[in-house]
Parts: C-alpha cells; structure tokens; sequence
C-alpha cells in the first residue's frame, strides 16, 4: 500500500525538521548565530488518469484527473541571513557588523572563513584573533602598552600608547559580502566557507559597497527568536505523530486484507 | 454470481487510493504553499445486458469507480519568516518559474538567490519576472519586493531604490487543469494562465501547506473503518457461499 510508504516521507521529513529546531534552540545565545529553517517539497505525482486527456470519441477531455503524490521530500535547510539583535558588551574588542558585510579569518591552512561572530581577542603575538585564534583580516598587531583601542565603524583600528596623546592608526579590519550568503557553508565554530552558490567572495571595506558599519563594545546575537522555535516544534511533533497515525492506519487497512479468508 | 465480491473489491480500490491521497496530504503538511488534493468518485454501473422497458427495470449492478482527485486551492495560513526574499501570494495567482521542460507555477513563495543573482526557487530554477529572471547584483542591499511584484534594491551607497524587474503572476480560468509535478510545481495542460493584476504579494511571509489536519484524520479514520467493513461483509459473503456449497452439495446417503 502507497500510503505506508507516503507516510514515511512525511515521518522522516519532520524528524529532519526536529533536528533543525533542535540546532537553533541550542544556538539561541551563539554570538553571530543564523537560524535555519527545513523547507520541503512534494515528491512526483503518479497520473493515474492525466487530466487534458481525451475523455470520449465525442472529444471531451477530463477536466480534472487522478493524481497520486508519493510523499514530501526535503529540499533544504537555508539560512536566515537577517540581522541579529546589536547587544552592548562594553569589550574593546567586541565588534558586530550592521548590514552585509563578514569578518574575513584566516584558517591555519592558509584558506579563509567568514564569520559573524565579532568577539575577538588578542593573542601572544598581539595580533586581533577569533575566539579560535585564528587572525582577523587583514592581520592588526596591538602594540604592547596601548591603552585604549578605537574601532572605527569602517573598520579602522587605533590606538593610544602610554605616553603619547595622538591616537596610532594600526590598520583597518575589512569586510567581505557574497551576493548569495544563504549558500555559504557553515564550519562550526560560527564559521561559514564559501561555496559554489554563495558566489564568489566580494572583499571591500565597512561603510561602503553596501558592506554594513562595524560597530565597536557590541555583538550581535543569535537571529532565532524562541516564541516562533517552539511553535514551529510542537507542529512539528504533531505532524509526526499524525504521519505515524497514517502508518498505522494502513497497517489496520492491510491487515483486514490479509485475515479476509482464512 | 460474483457480484457482492467484486462491488466490495471496487470500493476497496478506490479506498486504498483515498487513503494514498490522505498520506501525501499530511506528509506534505509543512511543504509552502501547498495544495491539498480531495478524491471524487463516481458510480460505475455494469454495462451488460440489461432490459430497462418494463415497469420495474433490470437493477443494474452498481461499481464505485475513482473519478479524480482535485486541488483544494484554498489559501493556506500565511506565517511570517521576516526574510526579505519570502514571499506570500494573497489572491488567486502563482508565481512562474522557469523549468527546463518550460514554463511551471508555483505558490511557494521561498525565494533564494544563486551565485549568478538570479532570483530562483528553491530547486535552483530561476523565477521570473516580466522580463525574464530578475537579476541582483553584488553590491545591492535592502532588497524589497512590492505588492504588485517590482522587486527593487538600494545600490551600493545610493540611497535610491533601483529596480531589478517586476515578478509575473499569472492566474487561471480553470486552474483545475493544472497537473501537479512535485517539487512544488504545477504544470499547464490546457490553460496556459493570464497575467494576474489582482494579487498582491507579501513580503516576509510564506504561505504555508493549506492541509486541514483535523479534517484528514478524520478522512483517515473513516477509510480505514470503512474499508475494515468491506472486508468483513466480503469474508461474511464467502462463508455464506462456502455454507452453500456444503450444503447443496450434499449428495443425499
């Protein structure tokens, strides 16, 4: 029986569904965090009469016919790259981006990823690092006794060294922006790589291009808002519960098949 | 002499491809935008030899015989995703996507856009505008999409709306003759479809599956208990006969 079948597509796809709604409750307080959300489609249909056939010799055609679908079938988990919340951390080297743009980091292989995720720190060296410690780009050294750092919204770096009254420019953090940034792929760690449907890495500086301002002392926190995470589990639970009643169903339908003659 | 048997069978046909329709409409209860499928069934009567002239016809046998199925195109509940590139359809139109069998329709309003910055669907395949797929580029930003379709964006710095093409919706006379063809998508059979002015898109929403939960369960039980019986009045048949069998068959000692 089809419906048995059916149903399991649907069982399998609401399971799916749980584990997305699962990963974003959990990520709720990741700085730079996007939601993601598990987007479906119906399976292919069996025309069983196709509809616009020709129905009599008189040349009538069906006006409408019997199409049997044989389940749903996930297509993807695309992220939602809107805004996150801009919370004030107090932290010189705490920094978010309003708009487009990415940090660019350098991984130790050499490669880049992107990221959201703006609280950075220094490391032995001096240098502005993730909490990875992997370098932000282009690559700034705090000097040893600088006391204040001033990041710029677009991006420039200063400092002020003990002794001194007129603020050092070290460098200027740049932003990059893809024109399809739902394809990135993410790396864990708050970390996405580029992919052959995110389009090719745009690198520019904050403030222009559209790139976004980058805003000093602030992070931007998780996208997923809980109210619509829970609702959207619970109807994910129903929908498998209802699926697995369909299992059953056809079960019970087979079985008064089966014990017709003994 | 079969005839009990196979009434009981046609209908019992005809139930297990109810109870198909059922299952793909809650298996498909959280795919946007889609549309419920309901089953028709006509009467079929047996077409052999038959004298209606006299005062009391010939009863004639009377099968059950699966007709159509047909879309429910109401609207389903509309759930805001705040994604600019979400859009729900409020009225009778569909949105055209570009396939490589040709043109197909949706009301699954997920938009995504490719590494080129065509809008697309979410299989990948461009959505179009009246000029063809709408294209974005890199340096664009605040990407807004109208009521009536025109999808515009701020360039670069600027602060002026530009525009990057206005979305086709097209409604149906008879949206019946659509076929569906999964992924979402409705082929044309007869209706190629007009372009509609009357609805309006939303942005930020997605419309979601219109699948009535309650009312499928429902559906769902009465088949199976239906189906249950037909079974029990088939074995009830078969013993009734097998009882005749034995008896008439007795060859008196």
């Amino acid at each position: 029986m089809r419906a048995l079948y059916t149903a399991a597509t649907g069982m399998a796809a609401q399971e799916l569904n749980v584990q997305v709604i699962s990963n974003n409750i959990a990520n709720m307080r990741t700085t730079g965090f996007k939601k993601q959300t598990a987007q479906f489609q119906d399976l292919i249909y069996d025309h069983v009469r196709r509809v616009g056939a020709q129905a009599s010799d008189q040349g009538t055609i069906l006006p409408v016919g019997v199409d049997i679908g044989g389940g749903v079938k996930t297509v993807g988990t695309p992220r939602l790259m809107t805004q996150g919340t801009l919370s004030p951390t107090g932290n010189d080297l705490d920094m978010a981006v309003r708009g487009e743009g990415f940090f660019k980091i350098q991984m130790p292989d050499g490669t880049f990823a992107y990221t959201r995720d703006g609280s950075f720190t220094t490391d032995n060296t001096g240098r502005i690092v993730t909490a990875g410690g992997n370098p932000v780009q282009p690559t700034i050294t705090i000097p040893n006794g600088a006391t204040s750092i001033t990041v710029a919204t677009n991006g420039q770096v200063s400092v002020t060294i003990s002794g001194s009254t007129t603020p050092t420019v070290l460098g200027q953090i740049g932003l990059t922006r893809f024109i399809n940034k739902a394809g990135l792929q993410p790396q864990g760690d708050n970390l996405f790589v580029e992919t052959p449907a995110s389009g090719t890495p745009q690198d520019g500086i904050a403030t222009a291009d559209g790139l976004g301002d980058i805003m000093q002392k602030t992070l931007e926190q998780a996208n997923v808002e809980v109210v619509t995470e829970i609702s959207d589990l619970i109807s994910a639970q129903r929908a498998y519960e209802m699926n697995a009643k369909v299992v059953s169903a056809a079960d019970q339908m087979l079985q008064s098949t089966a014990n017709m003659f003994r | 002499m079969e005839n009990a048997l196979l009434v009981g069978l046609s209908r019992q046909v005809v139930l297990e491809r109810q109870m198909d329709v059922v299952a793909n409409n809650l298996a498909n209860i959280s795919t946007n935008g889609f549309k419920a499928e309901r089953s028709m069934f006509q009467e079929f009567l047996n077409t052999g030899a038959h004298e209606d002239n006299f005062p009391r016809p010939d009863r004639r046998v009377s099968f059950v015989q699966d007709r159509a199925t047909y879309h429910d195109l109401s609207t389903g509940s509309l759930q805001q995703t705040k994604n600019p590139l979400d859009i729900a359809i409020d009225g009778p139109g569909f949105l055209v996507v570009q396939t490589p069998q040709g043109e197909r329709f949706t009301r699954d309003g997920s938009l995504k856009i490719n590494a080129q910055g065509q809008l697309v669907n979410s299989s990948g395949f461009p959505v179009l505008g009246t000029g063809g797929p709408i294209v974005i580029q890199p340096t664009d930003k605040e990407l807004s999409i109208s009521p009536d379709g025109r999808v515009s964006v701020l360039e670069g710095t600027s602060i002026i709306d530009s525009l990057r093409g206005k979305l086709r919706v097209v409604s149906f006379d008879r949206p019946q003759t659509l076929m569906k063809q999964g992924g979402n998508l409705f082929a044309p059979t007869s209706d190629q479809g007009t372009p509609d002015i009357k609805s309006m898109l939303r942005q930020g929403y997605v419309e979601k599956s219109n699948v009535n939960s309650v009312l499928e369960m429902t559906r769902m039980i009465d088949v199976t208990r239906t189906y249950t019986q037909i079974s029990a009045m088939l074995q009830q048949q078969s013993e009734l006969r097998k009882a005749a069998i034995e008896k008439l068959g007795e060859v008196p000692a």
